[in-house]
């Protein structure tokens, strides 16, 4: 097991793009880094059955997703020559139209910082235990499903 | 031999709870049967078993203590 320490993914709530812009911000030291790539996972208010989706109510299973995120992250250090990487993904309620998931990958050029997004992107969405239950106006819910 | 279930998603919906301990269920076969019988809605899901964080895949021997979570299939991000 690495020494690196863990970080943590999650966040309450919505992730705000003031969250979003002050991280892009705090890379302006890092002067070696050419390109950055951002992936933004919004709640889509999808209809189902006429009743139109208000928000996602997310839960985790925190040992197992912490256990698992870094795990991504280091395999995306390995496969990857990037200068930093970030994620956070929200717990609890996110209304339709707020952001969920945010992975931030940065590197010099932008091959790296573009393939190692979408690598960790789709890792998060197969691996990591996390279930969102999608809310209707009147409060009844589903169980969210990912699409492949 | 005494073992912790967690519960996750839709089946914590089924089973009613998220947190519960079992006595003398000695292998995730055995547990899935005992589970089903309770809740037959489990019959038809599709779901992971992970022991002490681990997922496990065929027949997993339980040793005492350990941690056991159902999961439905991921729905993050």
């Amino acid at each position: 097991m690495s020494e690196k320490k863990r970080k943590n993914v999650f966040i309450e709530g919505a992730i705000l793009p003031s969250f979003i812009a002050d991280a892009i911000a705090k890379h302006s030291t890092k002067k070696d880094i050419g390109a950055h790539s951002i992936f933004l996972g919004q709640v889509r208010n999808d209809v189902i059955n006429d009743m139109e989706v208000k928000a996602i109510d997310y839960t985790a299973y925190n040992e197992m997703a912490e256990e698992k995120f870094h795990e991504i992250r280091e395999s995306a250090f390995e496969k990857y020559s990037l200068t930093c990487m970030h994620i956070y993904h929200s717990l609890g309620r996110v209304n339709s139209g707020e952001i969920s998931l945010f992975v931030f990958t940065s590197s010099r050029h932008r091959k790296d910082a573009i393939e190692a997004c979408s690598y960790i992107v789709n890792r998060i969405k197969e691996e990591a235990p996390v279930w969102g239950k999608e809310i209707f106006e009147d409060e009844s819910y589903i169980w969210k499903q990912n699409t492949p | 031999m005494k073992i912790k279930i967690l519960a996750f998603g839709v089946i914590a919906d089924i089973t009613g709870k998220s947190e519960w301990t079992i006595e003398n269920i000695h292998h995730t076969d055995e547990l899935k049967k005992h589970l089903e019988n309770l809740y037959p809605r489990l019959k038809n899901m599709k779901y992971a078993i992970a022991v002490n964080l681990l997922i496990t895949s065929g027949n997993f021997e339980f040793t005492d203590g350990v941690i056991v979570a159902l999961m439905p299939p991921f729905s993050g991000g």
